[in-house]
């Protein structure tokens, strides 16, 4: 099982405003426990969607300066109805701002013309040799990783 | 606990930017719950939750939101517009409202525009008032 | 992948607050890809760690009979990340409960360090969400999870206390 919760990037206009779309299936392991007889995404992983699709944008935005980028506050995440296997969600998220290492969104999810998710947040972004210069070959480790990791999301 | 509306508004403010996670410029006397704010049930629920605790007072969700029994209720509710019945009902709920523009157009559609932050201002004015 | 974000209930007093724990392992397979070469645990899974631990406490506190579902994150803030070999500790505390939902507060430390804090609203569903089809048993509080109830015994303050409510 891999922890990546979106499959294709559909539009990204740097600085601004990103598009992707996320495939459900049964293949994903933990829809057994989530729930038995009723599997829907979990919530946290539509969160996470939203939260990925935002991270590309700043990834693209500042040309891959950093290898950490996590999520630092959300507010108001609100889940409307439930995505099943088989659907498809498409995330649209928009930056309010993008700094040097904050920047903030609001985001939410569609399927089949139906709000599954919204949600507005804040990431940080910022390289481990920032504290540790013996961290810089992970910082470029981790930067090369998700340049690959980008390409699979064309 | 005689508070000013002034101290309750400033209160209620807090309330809705915390459960709606809007800005507190957003959050006017005339500012919509529903269309302005983006409440939803969900979130109906946290701000009752919310305005317990900070006013130490008791709201049942009907007094405060009764809108959604309404509109589910076929007495009050025919052709997507409340029914004189269903009027009287919805004054009787709340009375902490001004419904006269509603009136000449009870669209059930628009009922939450009749859910302003004022209106929640005059609610907890009046249990304030009582408590 | 399991669907289970907490390890055990250190505490429980029914109705009130729980605290669970939860170790964070390189054997878990999601940390190689967040992030390759610098595993932390995912933001969201600490979230899903504490709408669980939170959960059970709601869904408890009606005896499980609900069908107890995250429906809104109303705020969590992160301060420091989690790395393998930490293990985190999930403080909830029930803010309000009503039939239809309820409000919980809580934080996630390690050792001395504040992680995060996560305040959540849950809805019951049978209650909530007209329209909507649902199986008719609770799909939410399997075996697995009513479980992590088991290793906790009755009130003698060691370590893992379960305090009964009213009933």
């Amino acid at each position: 099982m891999r922890f990546i919760l979106i499959d294709k990037i559909v539009s990204l206009d740097p600085g601004k405003k990103i598009k992707t779309v996320k495939s459900v299936s049964l293949a994903e392991e933990y829809l057994a426990d989530h729930f038995p007889t009723f599997p829907v995404l979990p919530g946290v992983l539509l969160l996470e969607g939203l939260i990925e699709s935002a991270s590309w944008l700043v990834r693209e935005t500042e040309n891959f300066a950093h290898s950490m980028i996590l999520l630092e506050e959300a507010r108001n995440v609100k889940y409307k109805s439930f995505l099943a296997p088989g659907a498809q969600i498409e995330y649209t998220v928009e930056a309010k701002i993008i700094e040097e290492n904050i920047s903030s969104f609001t985001g939410f999810g569609l399927s089949k013309g139906e709000r599954i998710v919204e949600a507005r947040f804040g990431l940080r972004h910022f390289n481990l040799a920032d504290e540790n210069s013996i961290m810089e070959a992970t910082d470029a480790r981790i930067i090369e990783d998700m340049k690959k990791r980008r390409e699979l999301l064309r | 606990m005689a508070m000013s509306r002034d101290e309750i508004f400033q209160e209620v403010q807090e309330v809705l930017v915390d459960a709606l996670g809007v800005e507190d410029d957003e959050v006017t006397t005339e500012a919509t719950l529903m269309g302005d704010l983006g409440a939803e049930s969900i979130d109906f629920l946290d701000i009752v939750f919310r305005l317990e605790k900070a006013f130490g007072i008791k709201i049942p969700r009907e007094e405060l939101f009764p809108a959604e029994s309404l509109m589910n209720n076929p007495d009050f509710v025919s052709n997507g517009k409340l029914t004189e019945i269903g009027l009287a009902e919805l004054r009787d709920k709340v009375p902490h409202t001004d419904f006269s523009t509603f009136e000449n157009d009870p669209d059930i559609n628009k009922l939450g525009d009749l859910f302003t932050v004022g209106a929640i201002i005059n609610y907890v004015e009046t249990k304030l008032a009582a408590a | 992948m399991r669907w289970i974000w907490i390890d055990k209930f250190v505490e429980f007093h029914s109705g009130k607050c729980a605290v669970a724990v939860k170790n964070v392992t390189l054997a878990e397979e999601h940390l190689h890809d967040h992030f390759p070469g610098f595993p932390v645990m995912p933001e969201t899974l600490c979230i899903e760690a504490m709408a669980q631990t939170s959960g059970i406490l709601v869904g408890e506190a009606n005896r499980f009979e609900e069908k107890v579902i995250l429906a809104k994150i109303t705020k969590c803030v992160f301060f420091d990340y989690v790395k393998p070999g930490d293990t985190i500790k999930l403080d909830a505390t029930i803010e309000s409960i009503t039939p239809e939902a309820a409000s919980t507060s809580g934080k996630i430390t390690c050792g001395e360090k504040l992680i995060a804090e996560i305040d959540l609203m849950f809805s019951h569903i049978d209650q909530n969400l007209a329209g909507k089809e649902f199986p008719e048993e609770n799909f939410v509080f399997t075996d697995t999870f009513k479980s992590l109830l088991r290793g906790l015994s009755s009130g003698d303050g060691s370590s893992g206390t379960l305090e009964s409510g009213a009933d």
